[in-house]
């Protein structure tokens, strides 16, 4: 192992501990699979900034933190949750990591339909959360994924029937409570789009105060044939908590893949957002993140087009104020085989303060020789000559800048065509302008 | 309206303007002319506030307030626009919104409520017809992708809906076929006003064709060095600008 780094005592020790507030204790493949996820951790640990992947994330005061283990759900009040679930789509509500029946609402699903929290699908649909589980992440797994798979207390479960669309959005939230300060929250999410399906799915994560914990949560993605998948993420943590996840996918022939990840929260924010490409496949990446303070939010994006014909488009765009640090890394891999490859990568950095920084890696690894490829980086600070046009005009200098600043943004917002989540990330986005002049009406 | 008195301003150490008097009256047209270099650029920026210019002497009065004084924006509230040679691409800002948020921050400032929304489209639609502009320009970036007549076109758009007190025009007739250079022409006519006054700064005569100024300035070397009505525009375009430097040579 060319990779010194100590596993972290405390998170051993958590995981060697007595967990029987865990899910599926009485199942055998999933305490082998547990099991194998532990002695790993226990070896490696969480990743140091040392490895190339991590070397512009330091996740150093995870460790230091010794969060606990979130054991039960704490409380929400209604009007805030509310405020977190988007209408228009099914709920499946999440607190602290344990799923909350009464406050969620799933109905009219079309026949065959799973959603479901992992807890109630171990008794009913144990083979289809046996066949997906740490069926897509990729190994020798992340420190990360295997404490996530040793200790997952609960996760959605969808799988969408053959031939079947689900018109209705998925809204699957994570929320953290005032108890789950502190503490770390597990979750593990598994999505089966079958052949020639149609779903979107929107991964919600809030705060209900600005409590420091950590969320470690990993989506297992698999599009089937012709299927065709939108997944959003929507993470919109307190300003003081830690947030890695991770939405690894497989993509097999002829499917739709769209990924959505809108990133304002936490000060410490990685998501993996990984993609392989089966033949004639289409992945599109949107992204758009917004920093300030502190902050630091990484995104770290995988294509592994594998087999021929495959599309990817990938579109990353993010505003850092302040001290903050915006991280990009946008792979593509091209195997030999994936003649005819077309893929396109985009990350567009604007930088609002002088101590701000972007950090912004396109790799392109590309063994077949008949594909296209393009990709573009831009790392730059708000137009002189705008900002001035805009001031003849009657904008004074902050609005002028919050306009120019917002345009930026929202070019990935009008793209989202849910318009209830559409209004979800421009109220996020608003709360980072809160300039007077701002107003949603007048978008 | 307006007063400059001896202005003098440099960039870098190079002097630019070098003592500019002019008096600009409530409802009148001025065209300033000259060659390139002679200033007249310099001038609207330095009247609209673009930072970048060392002014080292002189003032500039607009209605008895000194104007160096006040910011870009404050100069847009108290009624001083420029329609500007080469107008800015704001990708992502939609014109609608750009316009709305424009005439709104004008209207605080002058003590007035917000224009609801169906009030402010019909006021605008109305003047895009004015201009032969199709309401498709509205929800399209200003300026981005446009072409130099749309915006030329879209300048006079924004002085229409605002309403300023003081409309500099820098070359608007620049890049303008004869059809629109009318079109332009005839929205500035409309806007004409015992109390508005216009600059206009132009290369060519021929705009003077269609918006009759008031008076007519030559700037030379960062002066002005010849003062006249409406015939001296005549005069310069039969004899070239050569003809002022022989003037002011003998």
């Amino acid at each position: 192992m060319s990779v010194t780094h100590l596993p972290n005592a405390h998170y051993s020790d958590l995981i060697a501990s007595d967990n029987n507030h865990l899910i599926g204790g009485d199942i055998d493949w999933l305490n082998s699979l547990r099991k194998k996820a532990s002695e790993e951790f226990t070896g490696v640990g969480f990743p140091s900034p040392r490895e190339e992947e991590w070397r512009y994330t330091n996740i150093s005061p995870i460790e230091k933190s010794q969060f606990a283990l979130s054991k039960q759900a704490g409380s929400v009040n209604s009007a805030f949750l509310s405020s977190v679930l988007i209408e228009g789509c099914h709920h499946l509500v999440f607190v602290d990591g344990f799923y909350q029946a009464e406050l969620s609402s799933i109905d009219g699903l079309p026949e065959g339909v799973v959603v479901s929290p992992i807890s109630n699908s171990l008794n009913d649909y144990e083979s289809l959360v046996k066949s997906l589980l740490d069926s897509v992440v990729e190994t020798p797994a992340l420190g990360f994924i295997n404490f996530n798979t040793a200790l997952f207390t609960d996760g959605a479960v969808i799988s969408i029937e053959e031939n079947t669309t689900v018109e209705q959005p998925i809204q699957v939230a994570f929320v953290s409570s005032k108890e789950g300060a502190l503490s770390i929250s597990n979750c593990r999410n598994v999505i089966l789009a079958k052949a020639s399906s149609k779903a979107t799915v929107i991964e919600t994560y809030n705060s209900v105060d600005d409590s420091c914990y950590l969320t470690n949560v990993i989506t297992e993605v698999v599009v089937e044939p012709n299927a065709n998948l939108t997944h959003n993420r929507l993470q919109a943590e307190s300003l003081k908590a830690y947030h890695i996840g991770g939405v690894y996918s497989r993509l097999e022939k002829n499917a739709i893949f769209n990924q959505n990840n809108y990133t304002f929260g936490a000060v410490i924010s990685r998501a993996e957002i990984h993609a392989e490409l089966g033949e004639a496949s289409d992945c599109c990446l949107d992204g758009l993140y917004i920093a300030e303070g502190h902050q630091l939010i990484d995104n770290h994006t995988r294509l592994n087009h594998l087999h021929p014909h495959s599309i990817s488009n990938e579109t990353y765009k993010g505003i850092m104020n302040d001290r903050s640090r915006g991280v990009f890394q946008g792979r593509i891999i091209v195997a030999q085989d994936a003649q005819k490859t077309d893929a396109k990568m985009n990350n567009r950095n604007l930088l609002l303060s002088d101590h701000a920084e972007a950090d912004t890696k396109p790799q392109l690894e590309i063994y077949a020789d008949d594909v296209k490829c393009a990709h573009g980086v831009t790392v730059g600070q708000l137009d002189d000559a705008a900002i001035f046009y805009l001031r003849t005009r009657g904008a004074d200098e902050q609005m002028a800048k919050n306009m120019l600043t917002f345009a930026f943004a929202n070019e990935m917002v009008e793209r989202i065509s849910f318009n209830p989540l559409r209004i979800k990330v421009l109220e996020q986005l608003v709360k980072r302008f809160p300039q007077p002049g701002m107003k949603l009406e007048w978008l | 309206m307006l007063k400059i008195e001896n202005l003098h301003v440099s960039v870098e150490g190079k002097e630019i303007l070098n003592g500019i008097n002019l008096e600009i009256g409530a409802g009148e047209v001025h065209a300033i002319m000259g060659p390139n270099g002679s200033g007249k650029s310099t001038l609207s920026y330095i009247l609209a506030g673009r930072e970048g210019y060392d002014i080292t002497e002189g003032r500039v009065l607009f209605n008895g307030k000194d104007l160096l004084d006040m910011s870009v924006e404050e100069r847009a509230w108290a009624g001083v626009f420029l329609a500007f040679q080469y107008p800015v691409e704001v990708p992502g800002v939609s014109n609608i919104y750009f316009l709305k948020a424009a005439l709104n921050g004008i209207r605080k400032h002058e003590g007035l409520s917000e224009l609801d929304a169906m009030d402010f489209i019909t006021r605008v639609k109305g003047k895009m017809k004015d201009l032969d502009m199709d309401e498709k320009f509205l929800y399209r970036a200003v300026n981005e992708g446009f072409s130099g007549g749309e915006k030329k076109r879209n300048e006079i758009l924004q002085m229409s809906v605002l309403e300023p007190s003081l409309c500099l025009l820098d070359e608007t007739d620049s890049g303008l076929d004869i059809d629109a250079l009318q079109i332009v022409a005839e929205g500035v006519n409309r806007l004409r006003d015992p109390n508005r006054s216009f600059v206009l700064i132009t290369h060519y005569q021929r705009l003077l064709d269609y918006i009759k100024p008031d008076y007519v300035h030559v700037l030379a070397h960062g002066k002005v060095v010849k003062s006249g009505g409406p015939e001296l525009a005549l005069e310069l375009e039969k004899h070239g600008y050569a003809w002022v430097e022989e003037k002011l040579a003998s």
